[in-house]
């Protein structure tokens, strides 16, 4: 990326989370969430086309049951 | 989930964009930041587009120049995403996004959707965030998530083989501390460090 590209992108904004997906995903272990990838609601919402139905997954939990690690 | 999605990207052209409310500096979690962020990741797919490099020109142009607008990042985002046959943005832990700026959030994702009809969002969260959510998205999906049995239990066998001290182990203490960690469940987090806390009490 070119001085000025790299200028570009820290003006759109100073938050970077690319860093943070690095560390989870060095940290989970392989398999880990498999299994929300087979359910209805993820296959729904992944493969509908169009409109605001269906537009959002949310994945419900109390802290610490392992949210962050489905990623 | 990202990975599987960004899987499914390399084959198809869609993009998969992931945000992280726990931002280190709360002072930099704005609206515009985080749209700024989605917009960004965006952008750094393929080569810079003219027309971001162009507003940010003229952003420093101005007297002292100046960080870009909530509506110019808005339409640039706009831009952006409609260019994509597809684009998935994940937000983890929505609730720890700050108050102030949950309800724009929020207002700025349906936008976004409302104008580019193939955006799918991933939000995972605490409970109480769902109401905030459907109160923009009625019809938004729901996954209930509790500790995976199956994903601790693999957890602890990998630990368990990759013990420092292999010797000490027996077949019946393996099935003791994996039976006894699994009755403990529900009372457990699945974070690495709880498990691991949790093994070594049962290693020394």
């Amino acid at each position: 990326m070119s001085s000025e590209d790299a200028q570009v992108m820290c003006w759109l904004s100073p938050l970077e989370p690319n860093n943070r997906h690095q560390g989870v995903r060095n940290e989970r272990f392989d398999g880990v969430g498999d299994w929300l990838l087979e359910t209805n609601e993820f296959r729904e919402w992944r493969d509908s086309i169009g409109g605001a139905d269906n537009a959002v997954l949310f994945c419900s939990g109390n802290p610490g049951v392992g949210k962050t690690y489905l990623w | 989930m990202i990975d599987s999605l960004c899987d499914q990207a390399k084959r198809e052209d869609i993009a998969v964009v992931g945000l992280y409310c726990d931002f280190p500096s709360q002072q930099d979690q704005t609206i515009t930041n985080i749209m700024g962020a989605i917009l960004k990741q965006l952008a750094g797919r393929g080569a810079m587009p003219n027309h971001l490099r162009q507003a940010f020109q003229e952003g420093k142009a101005e007297f002292g120049g100046r960080g870009p607008r909530l509506a110019d990042m808005m339409r640039l985002l706009r831009i952006a995403i409609a260019s994509l046959p597809k684009v998935f943005i994940c937000i983890d832990a929505l609730d720890e996004c700050l108050p102030k700026c949950l309800p724009e959030l929020l207002e700025s994702l349906r936008s976004i959707v409302r104008e580019s009809p193939n955006t799918r969002i991933f939000i995972t969260g605490r409970p109480h965030i769902g109401e905030d959510v459907r109160r923009y998205f009625p019809k938004t999906l729901v996954i209930p998530i509790s500790p995976n049995t199956d994903d601790i239990r693999n957890y602890v066998e990998v630990r368990l083989d990759r013990d420092a001290e292999p010797e000490a182990m027996t077949n019946d203490l393996r099935a003791d501390i994996v039976g006894a960690i699994q009755e403990n469940i529900s009372d457990m987090c699945v974070g690495t460090s709880s498990s691991s806390t949790l093994l070594m009490m049962y290693t020394y």
